[in-house]
């Protein structure tokens, strides 16, 4: 796993191109100008303190938030106003959110069928079947005829786990998939991030868990006020990050793991 | 209305069935009736099923309308968000009865000549377009009250905005807006009485005919307004069942 990540020579395709990404937020300068590719099968945690931009910057991946200048390029695919551009690339990318977003007038099976059925013009058995085989993968079979609110948070965020998975994307974005859980339930999520992050699929996790980040990624990112301070290997990064403000965060944070 | 939120399903069904058999079986115990009632009892069935159709017909174009009407309110484009703003203005701030006689004397001379209406048609486009503007501000209300993350987990998946909309949003917000959508509802069904002044005949029409011919007006409104209280019953119970329904998933 742990390989020296950012490098892009050791023949990994690049699946995720930031050029210059500057978001603004009315006066408020939430990323300035920040440029990163993130390659295929890599899983990259991006860490720092609230407000430091981490979410805005995954947000603007799938488009969630605008950019107001700069160049974003999913596989391919440049993302703008174009919809086209941005259906295309919202079937490629999966997202998780902090407060798990589960559609709550469907039961956990119509959640994970909706969008193949929807989008990708599945038939509903073909879609059920494969949505059963994903609630086997999160450990929630039993769960399929519920509904999101009969269901405990860490449930309800595999749920949405499987979901994303649902579209086959090519990336999942994760945006702090644990903060809103009480704590006993954030292993239970960590579990299934885990296994995904072994299978080979590319993910970006914003979090603040620091055990995982530094189990399984293969690469941390460290933003602060708007800009991408650190971009290195967790070994690196949790034992000589090179800005002071690295080292503060981490101390701020060590009780985590 | 406990039986009723424990089986929706059942409960709608009980509800139409029985308003079916109402309407359609409420000339029999009624001829049985004594004077004035037993020999106008056809009549009274008539007017019933009249009653009804109008507020079917208008209350189903008045959930389209508000629907319509809602969305365009929260509309990014501002020509579409004033035209909405004053469609509800204009219909909330003047009388229904005038709504009424607007349509009935004045689409002859708007509409070309050869697209004549029934005075039941004029009355259905007004009680339409007047309870529309009052699910207007139901359907906003409902729309506003589905949480943002809703809408971007949607988005997040790939569906279209318009697959977002009615996949996501339009059944979320039918949980907020509904019980106010029934409440109107039930107002349509009194408020179709006021057709009667463009001479359709609706259950009031009715009883006003049958007292006038038999000079008893209490034996006469009362049964009448016993046909009004089954029917808005009926209705509650069936916009009650279907507020169970939608509401299965905040069940804990």
């Amino acid at each position: 796993m742990n390989s020296p990540a950012p490098s892009p020579d050791a023949g990994l395709r690049p699946i995720i191109e930031a050029r210059e990404v500057d978001k603004r937020f009315g006066s408020f300068h939430a990323l300035k100008k920040v440029s990163a590719v993130f390659y295929e099968g890599q899983v990259t945690a991006i860490v720092g303190p609230s407000g430091s931009g981490k979410s805005t910057f995954l947000r603007t991946l799938n488009r969630l938030e605008t950019h107001d200048s700069g160049e974003i390029v999913i596989d391919g695919i440049v993302l703008n106003d174009d919809l086209k551009n941005l259906d295309a690339i919202r079937r490629e990318v999966g997202m998780v959110f902090q407060s798990f977003n589960l559609f709550t007038h469907l039961t956990i099976l119509r959640n994970i069928t909706l969008a193949p059925m929807r989008v990708r013009k599945m038939e509903r058995a073909a879609a059920e079947q494969k949505a059963r085989t994903l609630l086997e993968r999160v450990g929630l079979l039993s769960q399929a005829d519920k509904y999101p609110v009969q269901l405990s948070g860490g449930q309800q965020q595999r749920v949405a786990i499987a979901r994303a998975l649902a579209m086959d994307p090519k990336v999942l974005l994760f945006d702090e998939p644990t903060s809103a859980l009480d704590p006993e339930m954030v292993n239970e999520v960590l579990a299934v991030m885990r296994e995904l992050a072994y299978s080979g699929i590319t993910m970006l996790v914003v979090t603040h868990e620091m055990g995982f980040a530094r189990e399984v990624a293969d690469r941390i990112i460290f933003f602060d006020d708007g800009v991408i301070l650190e971009d290195t290997t967790p070994e690196v990064f949790f034992t000589q990050a090179e800005h002071e403000r690295a080292r503060a965060f981490l101390s701020q944070v060590r009780h985590g793991f | 209305m406990n039986w009723a939120t424990r089986h929706p399903g059942w409960a709608m069904f009980a509800a139409m069935a029985g308003l079916l058999a109402f309407l359609w079986g409420l000339a029999i115990p009624l001829a049985a009736a004594p004077e004035p009632i037993g020999p106008a009892a056809e009549q009274f069935a008539d007017g019933a099923r009249i009653t009804v159709w109008l507020t079917l017909v208008a209350g189903s174009s008045g959930i389209v309308i508000g629907i319509l009407a809602g969305v365009g309110k929260l509309s990014r484009f501002w020509p579409l968000r004033r035209i909405c703003d004053a469609y509800v203005w204009l219909i909330r701030g003047t009388p229904l009865l005038l709504q009424i006689l607007f349509v009935w004397l004045a689409a002859p001379s708007i509409l070309p000549e050869d697209i004549v209406l029934s005075d039941f048609a004029c009355a259905a486009i007004a009680l339409a377009l007047n309870v529309g503007a009052y699910n207007t501000e139901c359907v906003r209300a409902g729309i506003l009250a589905v949480p943002w993350g809703q809408v971007e987990a949607a988005r997040a998946l790939g569906l279209t905005p318009v697959q977002t909309f009615m996949d996501v949003v339009l059944p979320q917000s039918m949980r907020v807006a509904l019980p106010a959508l029934a409440n109107n509802l039930a107002s349509l069904v009194k408020d179709s009485s006021l057709a009667y002044a463009i001479s359709v005949v609706e259950l009031t029409m009715v009883g006003y005919r049958v007292q006038a011919e038999s000079y008893q007006p209490i034996p006469v409104f009362v049964t009448t307004a016993v046909i009004y209280l089954i029917l808005t019953t009926a209705f509650t119970t069936l916009t009650a069942a279907l507020e169970a329904q939608l509401n299965t998933g905040q069940k804990r």
